[in-house]
């Protein structure tokens, strides 16, 4: 088993996953398991380690495919649990509760309630923003 | 706006009349009318500007935004015609939000 081969792939598939998230980001299935490219991430790495120990040939090309993919486990999994994490909030939500009212301004600027809109089913979704 | 995608094309014209969306956000207004109207639901956008509302109702995500300010903790939340809460969903990591699919079934079982 050459070593150069398995460095490119190790490499390849580091750049790959996070890519591959981000341009799939409107795909529900794939948006909601960012635990995905942190595995592809650790497979990488782990392809990496295997063209060290096992590989022949040259060694340079495994070596940075050993750098590039475990900096990338570690920001990744470091983004992933600590930067993305949504602390629990004591919210005042209850199924089978009604919500507090409140009046915010539409998009020209008018007052809307939201009780106003009581007859008809609601999706209430709060954001954050553009994303 | 993630979490309504796929929400339009799959209900049908009659649903879609049927399902008021309820968009609450601080970002400025524009934007995200220009992002609803891909989306082909009843659909009002509520400018809550300095989150007076998020923090009534408890969805903070304190220090959360790019430069250490709060944010809204993204939640989606299914009402009834009387108003009460008979779904809900609260993100515990920003880039997973509520499948379309769960969304709409909990809709659908509204009789909308």
């Amino acid at each position: 088993m050459r070593a150069t081969p398995l460095a490119v792939v190790s490499l390849l598939l580091a750049v790959a996953a996070p890519v591959a998230y981000i341009l799939l980001i409107r795909v529900p299935i794939v948006r909601n398991h960012p635990g995905a490219y942190v595995a592809a991430f650790a497979v990488a790495l782990a392809l990496a380690v295997l063209a060290l120990v096992r590989g022949r040939g040259r060694r340079w090309p495994a070596w940075i495919a050993l750098g590039v993919s475990a900096l990338l486990l570690a920001g990744g999994t470091w983004f992933n649990l600590v930067v993305a994490r949504v602390p629990m909030t004591p919210t005042v939500l209850r199924v089978g509760e009604r919500p507090p009212d409140f009046t915010l301004p539409d998009a020209e600027g008018r007052p809307v309630s939201l009780a106003q809109f009581r007859g008809k089913p609601v999706v209430l979704v709060f954001y954050r923003g553009y994303w | 706006m993630a979490e309504l995608q796929g929400l339009g094309a799959e209900l049908s014209e009659a649903e879609k009349a049927g399902v008021q969306v309820v968009a609450v956000s601080p970002d400025p207004n524009e934007r995200s009318h220009t992002m609803a109207k891909g989306l082909h639901l009843g659909y009002r956008f509520l400018a809550d500007r300095d989150l007076a509302v998020c923090r009534r109702y408890g969805l903070i995500h304190p220090r959360g935004g790019p430069n250490g300010e709060d944010v809204p903790r993204p939640a989606t939340v299914v009402l009834d015609r009387e108003g009460i809460v008979r779904w809900m969903s609260l993100s515990t990591n920003f880039q997973v939000r509520p499948d379309p699919g769960d969304v709409l079934r909990a809709v659908r079982a509204l009789g909308a």
